[in-house]
């Protein structure tokens, strides 16, 4: 059964023994994030946690590390909380299959119950901010969807884009947001700016979990984040018409503020402590005029505690950051057995891959590198052989000790582009990126001694399952 | 209102909100760097002796900070 909104799936996370209530009065700063940074502390079932007694605010009600393990993950997705990592990813690929899905418009949204406009808007008022890290440069909200068109062809729908960026809370009425070059939202205002235009964009909070998860997910420029709700849900996803913009928001949100992105303006943001582990910089960055603010009666302000990983959005940018690579390099490269880019948002990716001739497998590592995600992201790619399980660290750290001499498997390109938030830069932006082919070297090019390599008995797979039955049983 | 901004020490601060319940913290905003902070936070956070020089902002900072994306020149729409 999908979830329509936050509220149902904050039920069922209470239901399931996945929501921590924080009943007693704690301070705004820092308990609200501190707790949440504890929480990821927790490991793979850490539960979500929501706070109702918050000092100073008289109705505030605060949900943190929602999607904030892999239980919970699961959860979003309908799977048992037991579900592995990936088996999850396993089923994300099973279920895109299945897009796209259109969405369903649905009437009467929540969040039309209440409304701000023209000079009554006040995001204080409607959102019970809280700071997260010490660097930060104030309130930040940073897991919201953010809805924006293609200015130069508005009707169409695979370009308009759902994601999520993060965004300072600079006044009343006036926000800032980070469109990293490579993403929807910055072609989208490029365009706008290039036209002299402003850019409208409608900003959601509190949504349920899967529109969270595809507006996370690198999906390509022209694909349609609510086709890919539809397809995860099972069901379609449920949309409505933003009063002001238009723009298609999710039925269920919590809160709904519109405005534009003022064109060809920027003013200082930040620094922010990133889903790097780093804080970035003070930098000048877009800003949004907020001229509504729609919400629910007493909205949930959902909030991501982020910091050195794992924290939750690690979870949030796993399954669906493996996904998109992993079937864009399978279209090309069917050899290709799985995609691991679970580790900060694919900085880092690692591709298992059967081989046709000598050099395959650093094709496919080049490859990765000019994926839509790979050209901001990629900066280290570790090939393996197919009989390596790139979700298995032990397994490929076997194949680094190995397979790899540095003398013959060592690829780096300079120059190449990154996105500014990657700390191990020289000149923000440009990175020298590496493939690294851990592989079996592949006549005619023999080095190394890789014959006699051990293989699993035929027997353990049997064995595997009859054992893991039996400790399930203990 | 005035004070010290705790990042940059621009004495020009504004008060963005007041807490629901009444006197128990305000949100302030430098307007040079555009610093927020809740008047209830920690030391660290809120003045500017106990503001950890790592995180301080000059007005140099903030003219000479980098433009994210940068604003593409205009063209001509038919």
């Amino acid at each position: 059964m999908p979830y329509d909104d936050l509220r149902s799936f904050l039920a069922t996370l209470d239901e399931q023994g996945q929501l921590l209530r924080v009943t007693d009065e704690v301070l705004p700063e820092p308990d609200v994030a501190a707790a949440a940074n504890a929480v990821s502390r927790m490991g793979a079932a850490a539960p979500a946690l929501y706070f109702d007694n918050i000092t100073g605010f008289t109705s505030a009600r605060i949900a943190m590390n929602v999607h904030g393990s892999w239980a919970n993950h699961a959860l979003a997705l309908g799977l048992p909380k037991e579900t592995g990592t990936e088996e999850q990813i396993q089923e994300f690929i099973r279920r895109w299959d299945r897009f796209p899905v259109p969405p369903r418009w649905r009437e009467n949204p929540p969040w039309a119950q209440n409304s701000l406009t023209g000079s009554a808007v006040d995001i204080f008022q409607v959102l019970p901010l809280v700071r997260l890290n010490d660097g930060d440069g104030g309130f930040y909200i940073d897991k919201a969807a953010v809805v924006s068109r293609d200015p130069d062809d508005p009707e169409n729908g695979g370009k308009q884009n759902v994601g999520v960026y993060r965004i300072q809370v600079k006044g009343k009425a006036r926000l800032a947001l980070q469109p990293v070059p490579m993403h929807d939202i910055a072609q989208h205002l490029r365009k706008a700016e290039e036209r002299g235009e402003d850019l409208p964009v409608a900003i959601t909070i509190g949504n349920d979990p899967v529109i969270s998860i595809v507006a996370a997910t690198p999906m390509r420029y022209d694909e349609n984040e609510y086709e890919l709700a539809g397809a995860l849900r099972g069901a379609p996803a449920p949309i409505a018409t933003a009063p002001l913009t238009g723009l298609p928001v999710p039925w269920g949100s919590e809160v709904v503020i519109e405005g534009v992105i003022e064109g060809r303006k920027r003013e200082i943001e930040g620094p922010f402590g990133e889903f790097t582990g780093h804080y970035s910089g003070g930098r000048r960055l877009p800003v949004i005029r907020v001229d509504r603010i729609s919400y629910r009666t007493d909205p949930v302000f959902e909030h991501l505690y982020l910091g050195m990983p794992w924290t939750e959005i690690d979870y949030l940018i796993a399954a669906n950051t493996c996904v998109p690579l992993y079937r864009q390099l399978k279209a090309d490269f069917p050899e290709v057995r799985a995609v691991n880019a679970i580790y900060t948002h694919g900085l880092v990716v690692i591709v298992s891959t059967a081989s046709r001739y000598r050099g395959f497998a650093r094709s496919v590592g080049m490859r990765v590198l000019s994926t839509p995600h790979g050209l901001g992201y990629a900066a280290t790619v570790i090939v393996v052989d197919a009989d390596v399980d790139p979700f298995n660290l032990p397994q490929v750290m076997w194949a680094l000790s190995t397979k790899m001499n540095p003398a013959h498997d060592l690829i780096t390109i300079s120059s190449m582009p990154v996105m500014e938030l990657a700390p191990q830069v020289d000149t923000p932006g440009v990175v020298d990126k590496l493939v690294i082919d851990a592989t079996s070297p592949t006549h005619p090019h023999g080095h190394g001694n890789h014959s006699s390599q051990v293989r699993d008995l035929p027997e353990a797979t049997q064995w595997l399952a009859r054992l893991q039955k039996l400790a399930a049983h203990r | 209102m005035q004070g010290t901004c705790p990042r940059c020490a621009h004495d020009i601060i504004e008060v963005l909100f007041t807490s629901p319940v009444v006197g128990v913290w305000e949100v302030r905003q430098c307007q040079q760097c555009l610093y927020c902070w809740r008047t209830s936070e920690p030391a660290r956070r809120t003045e500017r002796d106990a503001y950890p020089e790592g995180f301080r902002m000059t007005s140099d900072d903030i003219t000479s900070a980098p433009e994210v994306p940068s604003v593409p020149a205009q063209r001509v729409i038919p």
